[in-house]
Protein backbone atom coordinates (compact mmCIF):
# COMPACT_ATOMS: atom_id res chain seq x y z
CA UNK A 1 0.00 0.00 0.00
CA UNK A 2 1.05 3.53 -1.19
CA UNK A 3 1.15 6.48 1.42
CA UNK A 4 -1.34 8.70 1.19
CA UNK A 5 0.49 11.60 1.74
CA UNK A 6 3.19 11.38 -1.11
CA UNK A 7 2.17 8.87 -3.09
CA UNK A 8 5.31 7.16 -3.60
CA UNK A 9 6.91 5.47 -0.85
CA UNK A 10 5.14 2.74 1.25
CA UNK A 11 3.08 3.16 4.46
CA UNK A 12 3.73 1.60 7.23
CA UNK A 13 2.48 4.11 10.04
CA UNK A 14 -1.20 3.60 11.09
CA UNK A 15 -2.29 7.00 11.86
CA UNK A 16 -5.89 7.64 13.59
CA UNK A 17 -7.13 11.17 13.85
CA UNK A 18 -9.54 12.11 15.93
CA UNK A 19 -11.43 15.42 14.64
CA UNK A 20 -14.37 16.70 16.86
CA UNK A 21 -14.87 12.87 17.88
CA UNK A 22 -14.96 11.24 14.05
CA UNK A 23 -11.85 8.97 13.68
CA UNK A 24 -10.68 9.02 10.62
CA UNK A 25 -7.36 6.49 10.00
CA UNK A 26 -4.23 7.28 7.60
CA UNK A 27 -2.14 4.83 6.01
CA UNK A 28 1.44 6.70 5.64
CA UNK A 29 5.27 6.58 5.63
CA UNK A 30 7.35 7.18 8.11
CA UNK A 31 9.17 9.92 6.47
CA UNK A 32 5.22 11.94 5.37
CA UNK A 33 4.73 10.98 9.36
CA UNK A 34 7.68 13.01 10.24
CA UNK A 35 7.28 15.62 8.23
CA UNK A 36 3.37 15.71 9.48
CA UNK A 37 5.04 16.19 12.80
CA UNK A 38 4.04 13.80 14.47
CA UNK A 39 8.06 14.25 16.02
CA UNK A 40 10.90 12.63 16.84
CA UNK A 41 10.32 12.29 20.10
CA UNK A 42 10.66 8.93 21.87
CA UNK A 43 9.92 7.54 25.60
CA UNK A 44 12.16 4.48 26.27
CA UNK A 45 11.91 2.02 28.83
CA UNK A 46 13.44 -1.22 29.04
CA UNK A 47 13.58 -4.21 31.32
CA UNK A 48 17.04 -2.78 33.00
CA UNK A 49 16.68 0.65 35.08
CA UNK A 50 18.43 2.61 32.80
CA UNK A 51 16.23 2.23 30.26
CA UNK A 52 13.82 3.15 32.95
CA UNK A 53 15.48 6.08 33.95
CA UNK A 54 15.98 7.51 30.29
CA UNK A 55 12.02 6.79 30.04
CA UNK A 56 11.22 9.36 33.29
CA UNK A 57 13.76 12.08 32.31
CA UNK A 58 11.91 12.36 28.96
CA UNK A 59 8.57 11.56 30.31
CA UNK A 60 8.90 14.80 33.08
CA UNK A 61 9.60 17.11 29.91
CA UNK A 62 6.18 19.26 29.44
CA UNK A 63 7.34 20.28 26.09
CA UNK A 64 7.77 16.63 25.04
CA UNK A 65 4.09 15.96 26.10
CA UNK A 66 2.54 17.55 23.09
CA UNK A 67 4.18 15.72 20.44
CA UNK A 68 4.05 12.41 22.70
CA UNK A 69 -0.37 13.00 22.30
CA UNK A 70 -0.02 12.25 18.48
CA UNK A 71 3.12 10.24 18.50
CA UNK A 72 0.96 7.60 20.76
CA UNK A 73 -1.74 6.90 17.65
CA UNK A 74 0.57 5.64 15.90
CA UNK A 75 0.31 1.62 15.62
CA UNK A 76 1.97 -1.00 13.84
CA UNK A 77 -0.18 -2.78 11.57
CA UNK A 78 0.84 -6.30 12.10
CA UNK A 79 0.49 -6.41 15.61
CA UNK A 80 -1.84 -3.43 16.42
CA UNK A 81 0.83 -2.10 18.90
CA UNK A 82 0.57 1.47 19.63
CA UNK A 83 3.11 3.50 20.36
CA UNK A 84 1.93 4.59 23.61
CA UNK A 85 1.84 1.42 24.74
CA UNK A 86 5.58 0.82 23.51
CA UNK A 87 6.50 3.84 25.85
CA UNK A 88 4.36 2.06 28.62
CA UNK A 89 5.74 -1.64 28.47
CA UNK A 90 9.28 -0.57 27.00
CA UNK A 91 8.30 -3.90 24.54
CA UNK A 92 8.10 -4.15 21.21
CA UNK A 93 4.60 -6.61 20.29
CA UNK A 94 6.27 -8.16 16.55
CA UNK A 95 9.65 -8.00 14.39
CA UNK A 96 7.61 -4.99 12.25
CA UNK A 97 7.59 -3.36 14.73
CA UNK A 98 11.13 -1.75 14.35
CA UNK A 99 10.53 -1.07 10.98
CA UNK A 100 7.63 0.68 12.40
CA UNK A 101 8.80 2.89 15.22
CA UNK A 102 12.25 2.90 13.48
CA UNK A 103 13.05 6.87 12.91
CA UNK A 104 10.96 7.60 16.37
CA UNK A 105 13.32 4.75 18.31
CA UNK A 106 16.24 5.47 16.72
CA UNK A 107 17.56 8.10 19.09
CA UNK A 108 16.98 6.14 21.94
CA UNK A 109 18.34 3.36 20.57
CA UNK A 110 21.72 5.04 20.45
CA UNK A 111 21.17 6.61 23.97
CA UNK A 112 20.21 3.16 24.97
CA UNK A 113 23.03 0.92 23.87
CA UNK A 114 25.55 3.38 22.66
CA UNK A 115 25.08 2.60 18.82
CA UNK A 116 22.28 1.38 16.43
CA UNK A 117 23.97 -0.91 13.96
CA UNK A 118 24.25 -4.42 14.40
CA UNK A 119 27.68 -5.73 14.01
CA UNK A 120 27.43 -9.42 15.75
CA UNK A 121 26.43 -12.44 14.23
CA UNK A 122 24.03 -12.82 11.43
CA UNK A 123 21.67 -16.21 11.29
CA UNK A 124 23.60 -19.00 9.30
CA UNK A 125 19.77 -20.11 7.48
CA UNK A 126 16.97 -18.39 5.81
CA UNK A 127 18.58 -15.03 5.78
CA UNK A 128 19.87 -13.49 2.71
CA UNK A 129 20.20 -10.14 1.77
CA UNK A 130 19.25 -10.09 -1.44
CA UNK A 131 15.86 -12.13 -0.66
CA UNK A 132 14.69 -9.98 1.17
CA UNK A 133 10.94 -9.37 1.74
CA UNK A 134 10.00 -6.53 -0.64
CA UNK A 135 7.78 -4.91 3.01
CA UNK A 136 11.29 -4.09 4.31
CA UNK A 137 12.60 -0.95 5.51
CA UNK A 138 15.93 -1.10 5.84
CA UNK A 139 16.93 1.24 3.40
CA UNK A 140 20.21 2.39 4.67
CA UNK A 141 23.03 3.77 1.96
CA UNK A 142 24.93 0.79 3.29
CA UNK A 143 22.72 -1.04 1.60
CA UNK A 144 22.23 0.33 -1.27
CA UNK A 145 26.09 0.93 -2.12
CA UNK A 146 25.76 -2.87 -1.49
CA UNK A 147 23.31 -3.40 -4.30
CA UNK A 148 24.89 -1.11 -6.19
CA UNK A 149 28.37 -2.89 -6.08
CA UNK A 150 26.19 -6.27 -6.87
CA UNK A 151 25.02 -4.87 -9.92
CA UNK A 152 27.84 -4.16 -11.16
CA UNK A 153 29.22 -7.17 -10.38
CA UNK A 154 26.08 -9.05 -12.37
CA UNK A 155 26.81 -6.83 -15.30
CA UNK A 156 30.34 -7.32 -15.40
CA UNK A 157 29.38 -10.73 -15.36
CA UNK A 158 26.83 -10.71 -18.08
CA UNK A 159 24.25 -11.74 -15.88
CA UNK A 160 21.73 -9.30 -16.93
CA UNK A 161 18.77 -10.97 -15.51
CA UNK A 162 19.88 -10.91 -11.90
CA UNK A 163 21.42 -6.96 -13.12
CA UNK A 164 17.59 -5.83 -14.40
CA UNK A 165 16.30 -7.35 -10.62
CA UNK A 166 18.87 -5.67 -8.57
CA UNK A 167 18.28 -2.36 -10.58
CA UNK A 168 14.37 -2.40 -9.32
CA UNK A 169 15.75 -3.23 -6.29
CA UNK A 170 17.84 -0.05 -6.05
CA UNK A 171 14.23 2.26 -8.04
CA UNK A 172 12.51 0.72 -5.32
CA UNK A 173 14.57 1.52 -2.74
CA UNK A 174 15.49 5.05 -3.90
CA UNK A 175 11.76 5.39 -4.02
CA UNK A 176 11.06 5.21 -7.52
CA UNK A 177 8.94 1.85 -7.76
CA UNK A 178 7.42 2.24 -4.22
CA UNK A 179 5.21 -0.75 -4.79
CA UNK A 180 7.50 -2.81 -7.07
CA UNK B 1 23.20 -36.50 37.65
CA UNK B 2 24.84 -34.08 39.10
CA UNK B 3 23.37 -30.26 38.48
CA UNK B 4 26.30 -28.16 36.71
CA UNK B 5 26.11 -26.33 39.99
CA UNK B 6 26.96 -29.40 42.10
CA UNK B 7 30.10 -30.51 40.15
CA UNK B 8 33.50 -30.01 41.85
CA UNK B 9 36.06 -30.26 38.95
CA UNK B 10 37.46 -26.74 37.63
CA UNK B 11 36.37 -24.50 39.97
CA UNK B 12 38.29 -20.92 40.65
CA UNK B 13 38.38 -19.42 43.68
CA UNK B 14 37.06 -15.84 42.56
CA UNK B 15 35.51 -16.95 39.47
CA UNK B 16 31.94 -18.97 40.94
CA UNK B 17 29.78 -19.62 37.55
CA UNK B 18 29.24 -18.57 33.88
CA UNK B 19 26.38 -17.63 31.76
CA UNK B 20 25.94 -16.81 28.24
CA UNK B 21 22.34 -16.32 27.37
CA UNK B 22 21.03 -15.55 23.80
CA UNK B 23 17.35 -14.79 22.90
CA UNK B 24 15.53 -15.22 19.35
CA UNK B 25 12.29 -14.67 17.75
CA UNK B 26 10.55 -16.80 14.25
CA UNK B 27 9.72 -14.82 11.63
CA UNK B 28 6.79 -13.14 10.65
CA UNK B 29 5.25 -14.10 13.90
CA UNK B 30 4.27 -11.88 16.81
CA UNK B 31 5.93 -11.69 20.01
CA UNK B 32 4.41 -13.89 22.68
CA UNK B 33 3.34 -10.94 24.82
CA UNK B 34 0.93 -9.99 21.57
CA UNK B 35 0.10 -13.82 20.65
CA UNK B 36 -3.25 -15.43 21.37
CA UNK B 37 -3.25 -18.42 23.67
CA UNK B 38 -3.98 -20.70 20.82
CA UNK B 39 -0.85 -19.44 18.60
CA UNK B 40 1.08 -19.66 21.45
CA UNK B 41 0.24 -23.05 21.64
CA UNK B 42 0.36 -23.85 18.06
CA UNK B 43 4.04 -22.24 18.44
CA UNK B 44 5.21 -23.94 21.05
CA UNK B 45 3.88 -27.64 20.11
CA UNK B 46 5.72 -26.53 16.69
CA UNK B 47 8.76 -26.20 18.47
CA UNK B 48 8.49 -29.39 20.53
CA UNK B 49 8.18 -31.19 17.42
CA UNK B 50 11.15 -29.59 15.21
CA UNK B 51 13.85 -30.15 18.20
CA UNK B 52 12.76 -33.54 19.01
CA UNK B 53 16.41 -34.27 17.42
CA UNK B 54 18.24 -32.19 19.37
CA UNK B 55 20.33 -35.13 20.93
CA UNK B 56 22.09 -35.10 17.25
CA UNK B 57 23.73 -30.96 18.19
CA UNK B 58 26.14 -32.32 21.14
CA UNK B 59 24.33 -35.59 22.46
CA UNK B 60 23.51 -33.89 25.61
CA UNK B 61 19.85 -35.58 26.92
CA UNK B 62 17.66 -33.09 27.25
CA UNK B 63 14.18 -33.07 28.52
CA UNK B 64 10.33 -31.12 27.65
CA UNK B 65 8.97 -29.37 30.74
CA UNK B 66 5.38 -27.52 30.28
CA UNK B 67 6.15 -24.51 32.42
CA UNK B 68 2.36 -23.12 32.35
CA UNK B 69 1.27 -26.24 34.08
CA UNK B 70 3.68 -26.60 37.31
CA UNK B 71 2.77 -25.43 40.16
CA UNK B 72 4.16 -22.41 41.90
CA UNK B 73 6.62 -23.76 43.83
CA UNK B 74 7.87 -26.08 40.73
CA UNK B 75 8.51 -22.31 38.76
CA UNK B 76 10.30 -21.13 41.66
CA UNK B 77 12.82 -23.53 41.67
CA UNK B 78 13.22 -23.10 37.81
CA UNK B 79 13.61 -19.43 39.15
CA UNK B 80 16.33 -19.55 42.00
CA UNK B 81 18.38 -22.38 39.49
CA UNK B 82 19.02 -19.66 36.94
CA UNK B 83 16.83 -20.62 34.30
CA UNK B 84 13.27 -18.91 33.80
CA UNK B 85 13.10 -14.65 35.28
CA UNK B 86 10.45 -13.72 37.05
CA UNK B 87 8.48 -12.74 34.47
CA UNK B 88 7.80 -16.19 33.11
CA UNK B 89 7.06 -17.15 37.24
CA UNK B 90 4.06 -15.21 37.01
CA UNK B 91 3.00 -15.87 33.38
CA UNK B 92 -0.23 -18.30 32.79
CA UNK B 93 0.17 -18.57 28.59
CA UNK B 94 1.86 -21.68 27.20
CA UNK B 95 5.41 -21.76 27.72
CA UNK B 96 8.16 -24.42 27.68
CA UNK B 97 11.72 -25.31 28.45
CA UNK B 98 13.75 -28.34 26.58
CA UNK B 99 16.43 -28.27 29.87
CA UNK B 100 19.85 -30.97 29.79
CA UNK B 101 19.73 -33.53 32.34
CA UNK B 102 22.69 -31.44 34.62
CA UNK B 103 20.59 -28.35 33.65
CA UNK B 104 23.84 -26.73 32.02
CA UNK B 105 21.91 -25.64 28.98
CA UNK B 106 18.59 -25.12 27.97
CA UNK B 107 16.04 -23.44 25.52
CA UNK B 108 13.26 -21.76 27.29
CA UNK B 109 10.26 -20.95 24.45
CA UNK B 110 7.25 -18.56 24.67
CA UNK B 111 9.12 -16.65 27.72
CA UNK B 112 9.20 -12.73 27.09
CA UNK B 113 10.95 -13.98 23.34
CA UNK B 114 10.22 -16.79 21.41
CA UNK B 115 13.39 -18.61 22.21
CA UNK B 116 16.00 -17.80 25.57
CA UNK B 117 18.79 -20.43 25.06
CA UNK B 118 21.38 -20.88 27.71
CA UNK B 119 24.85 -22.31 28.31
CA UNK B 120 26.13 -22.31 32.00
CA UNK B 121 29.32 -24.01 33.77
CA UNK B 122 31.22 -23.63 37.14
CA UNK B 123 34.30 -24.68 34.96
CA UNK B 124 34.46 -23.32 31.21
CA UNK B 125 35.31 -19.72 30.69
CA UNK B 126 32.46 -17.80 28.71
CA UNK B 127 34.25 -17.83 25.19
CA UNK B 128 33.38 -21.52 25.63
CA UNK B 129 30.37 -21.11 26.48
CA UNK B 130 29.56 -18.71 23.57
CA UNK B 131 30.71 -21.52 21.38
CA UNK B 132 28.39 -24.04 22.54
CA UNK B 133 25.53 -21.35 22.29
CA UNK B 134 26.64 -20.75 19.18
CA UNK B 135 26.13 -24.55 17.86
CA UNK B 136 22.41 -24.50 19.65
CA UNK B 137 21.30 -21.53 18.28
CA UNK B 138 22.58 -22.96 14.61
CA UNK B 139 20.79 -25.49 15.45
CA UNK B 140 17.62 -23.62 16.45
CA UNK B 141 17.69 -21.56 13.03
CA UNK B 142 18.05 -24.51 10.58
CA UNK B 143 14.74 -25.26 12.33
CA UNK B 144 13.41 -21.94 12.24
CA UNK B 145 13.80 -18.28 10.46
CA UNK B 146 14.61 -15.76 12.55
CA UNK B 147 12.97 -12.23 12.95
CA UNK B 148 16.58 -10.25 11.74
CA UNK B 149 17.07 -6.82 10.48
CA UNK B 150 20.85 -6.15 8.62
CA UNK B 151 20.32 -2.57 10.52
CA UNK B 152 19.07 -4.30 14.42
CA UNK B 153 20.23 -7.45 14.09
CA UNK B 154 18.35 -9.94 16.31
CA UNK B 155 15.01 -8.88 17.24
CA UNK B 156 13.78 -8.47 20.58
CA UNK B 157 10.69 -7.80 22.38
CA UNK B 158 12.47 -5.35 24.70
CA UNK B 159 15.34 -3.49 22.25
CA UNK B 160 17.55 -3.74 25.60
CA UNK B 161 17.76 -6.87 23.81
CA UNK B 162 18.55 -6.20 20.62
CA UNK B 163 21.19 -6.83 18.25
CA UNK B 164 23.39 -9.67 19.25
CA UNK B 165 20.38 -10.83 21.88
CA UNK B 166 23.35 -11.97 24.01
CA UNK B 167 24.08 -11.30 27.72
CA UNK B 168 27.45 -13.06 29.02
CA UNK B 169 27.98 -13.04 32.80
CA UNK B 170 29.88 -14.43 35.50
CA UNK B 171 29.27 -14.87 39.27
CA UNK B 172 32.04 -13.88 41.25
CA UNK B 173 32.36 -14.34 44.95
CA UNK B 174 34.29 -11.04 46.43
CA UNK B 175 34.22 -11.21 49.92
CA UNK B 176 36.73 -8.81 50.79
CA UNK B 177 36.54 -6.69 47.48
CA UNK B 178 32.75 -5.71 47.85
CA UNK B 179 33.40 -4.94 51.54
CA UNK B 180 36.57 -2.04 50.48
CA UNK B 181 36.43 1.35 50.06
CA UNK B 182 37.12 0.86 46.54
CA UNK B 183 34.33 -1.15 45.32
CA UNK B 184 31.93 1.71 44.73
CA UNK B 185 34.71 3.10 42.54
CA UNK B 186 34.79 -0.08 40.41
CA UNK B 187 31.54 -0.39 40.07
CA UNK B 188 30.83 3.27 38.59
CA UNK B 189 34.16 2.17 36.41
CA UNK B 190 32.38 -0.53 34.85
CA UNK B 191 29.08 1.38 33.97
CA UNK B 192 31.71 2.54 31.58
CA UNK B 193 32.28 0.01 29.68
CA UNK B 194 28.37 -0.99 29.54
CA UNK B 195 29.16 -3.66 32.41
CA UNK B 196 26.50 -4.31 34.99
CA UNK B 197 26.84 -5.46 38.51
CA UNK B 198 24.02 -7.12 40.42
CA UNK B 199 24.00 -9.13 43.63
CA UNK B 200 23.13 -12.76 43.24
CA UNK B 201 21.43 -13.00 46.21
CA UNK B 202 20.25 -10.38 48.17
CA UNK B 203 17.29 -9.23 50.65
CA UNK B 204 16.50 -5.32 51.07
CA UNK B 205 19.79 -4.59 49.47
CA UNK B 206 21.61 -6.71 51.80
CA UNK B 207 23.48 -8.81 49.61
CA UNK B 208 24.13 -12.37 51.38
CA UNK B 209 27.33 -14.55 50.64
CA UNK B 210 29.19 -11.98 48.89
CA UNK B 211 28.25 -13.45 45.31
CA UNK B 212 27.87 -11.02 42.41
CA UNK B 213 27.52 -11.01 38.92
CA UNK B 214 28.72 -8.96 36.13
CA UNK B 215 27.20 -8.98 32.79
CA UNK B 216 27.23 -6.60 29.47
CA UNK B 217 24.50 -4.08 29.67
CA UNK B 218 24.53 -3.33 25.73
CA UNK B 219 23.87 -5.60 22.84
CA UNK B 220 23.78 -3.75 20.02
CA UNK B 221 27.51 -2.72 17.71
CA UNK B 222 29.45 -4.86 19.05
CA UNK B 223 30.27 -8.53 18.15
CA UNK B 224 29.51 -11.34 20.40
CA UNK B 225 33.01 -12.00 20.42
CA UNK B 226 33.76 -8.52 21.65
CA UNK B 227 31.05 -8.91 24.76
CA UNK B 228 32.69 -11.94 25.77
CA UNK B 229 36.02 -10.38 25.70
CA UNK B 230 35.04 -7.00 27.48
CA UNK B 231 32.90 -9.29 30.46
CA UNK B 232 36.06 -11.45 30.78
CA UNK B 233 38.61 -8.46 31.05
CA UNK B 234 36.34 -6.85 33.50
CA UNK B 235 35.90 -10.20 35.65
CA UNK B 236 39.86 -10.58 35.92
CA UNK B 237 39.68 -6.81 36.99
CA UNK B 238 37.63 -7.68 39.94
CA UNK B 239 39.14 -11.25 40.66
CA UNK B 240 42.46 -9.52 40.27
CA UNK B 241 41.81 -6.38 43.02
CA UNK B 242 40.24 -9.10 45.14
CA UNK B 243 42.76 -11.73 45.09
CA UNK B 244 45.15 -8.85 46.11
CA UNK B 245 42.88 -7.82 48.97
CA UNK B 246 42.92 -11.52 50.19
CA UNK B 247 46.64 -11.72 49.97
CA UNK B 248 46.98 -8.80 52.16
CA UNK B 249 44.85 -9.95 54.62
CA UNK B 250 46.20 -13.25 54.95
CA UNK B 251 49.55 -11.68 55.42
CA UNK B 252 48.46 -9.44 58.23
CA UNK B 253 45.62 -10.96 59.63
CA UNK B 254 45.63 -14.94 58.96
CA UNK B 255 44.99 -16.29 62.15
CA UNK B 256 41.67 -13.52 62.40
CA UNK B 257 40.16 -15.04 59.07
CA UNK B 258 41.72 -18.48 60.01
CA UNK B 259 39.16 -18.62 62.74
CA UNK B 260 36.07 -16.93 60.53
CA UNK B 261 36.75 -19.90 58.72
CA UNK B 262 36.75 -22.52 60.79
CA UNK B 263 34.16 -20.88 63.24
CA UNK B 264 31.86 -21.05 60.23
CA UNK B 265 32.30 -24.37 59.27
CA UNK B 266 31.68 -24.98 62.91
CA UNK B 267 28.33 -23.50 62.97
CA UNK B 268 26.95 -24.81 59.72
CA UNK B 269 28.68 -28.11 60.73
CA UNK B 270 26.60 -28.41 63.93
CA UNK B 271 23.67 -25.66 63.84
CA UNK B 272 19.85 -27.49 64.00
CA UNK B 273 18.30 -24.53 62.34
CA UNK B 274 20.29 -22.02 59.91
CA UNK B 275 17.90 -18.71 58.01
CA UNK B 276 19.18 -18.08 54.47
CA UNK B 277 21.38 -15.25 55.27
CA UNK B 278 23.00 -16.88 58.11
CA UNK B 279 23.96 -20.19 55.71
CA UNK B 280 24.91 -18.19 53.15
CA UNK B 281 27.18 -15.80 54.93
CA UNK B 282 28.92 -18.72 56.69
CA UNK B 283 29.16 -20.68 53.50
CA UNK B 284 30.97 -17.70 52.00
CA UNK B 285 33.20 -17.91 54.72
CA UNK B 286 34.31 -21.50 53.86
CA UNK B 287 33.88 -21.41 50.12
CA UNK B 288 37.22 -18.75 50.90
CA UNK B 289 38.62 -21.04 53.53
CA UNK B 290 38.68 -24.14 51.07
CA UNK B 291 39.68 -22.30 47.84
CA UNK B 292 42.62 -20.20 49.69
CA UNK B 293 43.64 -23.58 51.00
CA UNK B 294 43.10 -22.31 54.91
CA UNK B 295 40.96 -25.78 55.07
CA UNK B 296 40.84 -29.23 53.08
CA UNK B 297 37.83 -31.20 53.01
CA UNK B 298 37.53 -34.95 52.71
CA UNK B 299 35.96 -34.95 49.45
CA UNK B 300 35.78 -32.11 47.13
CA UNK B 301 32.64 -29.97 47.38
CA UNK B 302 31.37 -27.09 45.35
CA UNK B 303 30.20 -24.23 47.70
CA UNK B 304 27.84 -22.66 45.44
CA UNK B 305 26.02 -25.90 44.84
CA UNK B 306 24.72 -25.92 48.45
CA UNK B 307 24.52 -22.32 48.54
CA UNK B 308 22.16 -23.07 45.05
CA UNK B 309 20.17 -25.89 46.82
CA UNK B 310 19.68 -24.22 50.19
CA UNK B 311 16.95 -21.33 48.86
CA UNK B 312 13.77 -21.88 49.89
CA UNK B 313 11.81 -23.10 47.10
CA UNK B 314 14.64 -25.76 45.84
CA UNK B 315 15.05 -26.83 49.80
CA UNK B 316 11.16 -27.37 49.77
CA UNK B 317 10.89 -28.67 46.40
CA UNK B 318 13.58 -31.29 46.89
CA UNK B 319 12.33 -32.33 50.25
CA UNK B 320 8.62 -32.46 49.18
CA UNK B 321 8.13 -31.05 52.47
CA UNK B 322 5.33 -28.60 53.49
CA UNK B 323 5.61 -29.36 57.41
CA UNK B 324 8.76 -29.11 58.63
CA UNK B 325 10.59 -25.73 59.35
CA UNK B 326 12.34 -24.44 56.33
CA UNK B 327 15.41 -23.60 58.69
CA UNK B 328 15.93 -26.39 60.53
CA UNK B 329 15.21 -28.58 56.99
CA UNK B 330 18.25 -25.94 55.59
CA UNK B 331 20.83 -26.61 58.87
CA UNK B 332 19.99 -30.50 57.56
CA UNK B 333 20.96 -29.98 54.36
CA UNK B 334 24.02 -28.39 55.31
CA UNK B 335 24.93 -30.47 58.03
CA UNK B 336 25.10 -34.13 55.05
CA UNK B 337 26.84 -32.05 52.12
CA UNK B 338 29.50 -30.20 54.10
CA UNK B 339 32.37 -33.24 53.88
CA UNK B 340 33.89 -33.55 57.04
CA UNK B 341 37.87 -31.99 57.70
CA UNK B 342 41.05 -33.45 57.13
Amino acid sequence: MLCERCRQREANVRFTEVINGVKTEHMLCMQCAMDMDLGSVGIFGGENPIGKIISGILGANMETAKKVESLNQISCPTCGMAYSEFVNDSRFGCPDCYNVFDILINDNIKQLQGNTRHIGKKPRFGWKTDSEPAERIDTTEGELALLESKLAEAIAEEEYEQAAKLRDEIKRIKGGLADA
Amino acid sequence: MLKWYEKTEGQHDVFVAQRIRLVRNIEHCNFPEKMSAQESRDLLEKMKQEFSDIRSVSDIEYDYYDIDSMDARSKSMLYERRIINKALMEKSEPAGILLAQDEASGIVMNGDDHIKLFEHSCSEALDELWAKADVLDDYINSHFSYAYSEKYGYLTAFPTNVGTGMKASVIMHLPLLSGSRQFKTLFNEMGRFGITLKNVYAENGENFGSLYEISNQKTLGQTEEDIVEVVTKMANQLADSERKLRSVALRNHRVNIEDEVYKSYGVLKYARKLTVKEAMTYLSHVRKGVLDGLISTEKPVNIFGIMMEIQSANLLGSHNSESEEPDALRAEYVRKHLPNLI
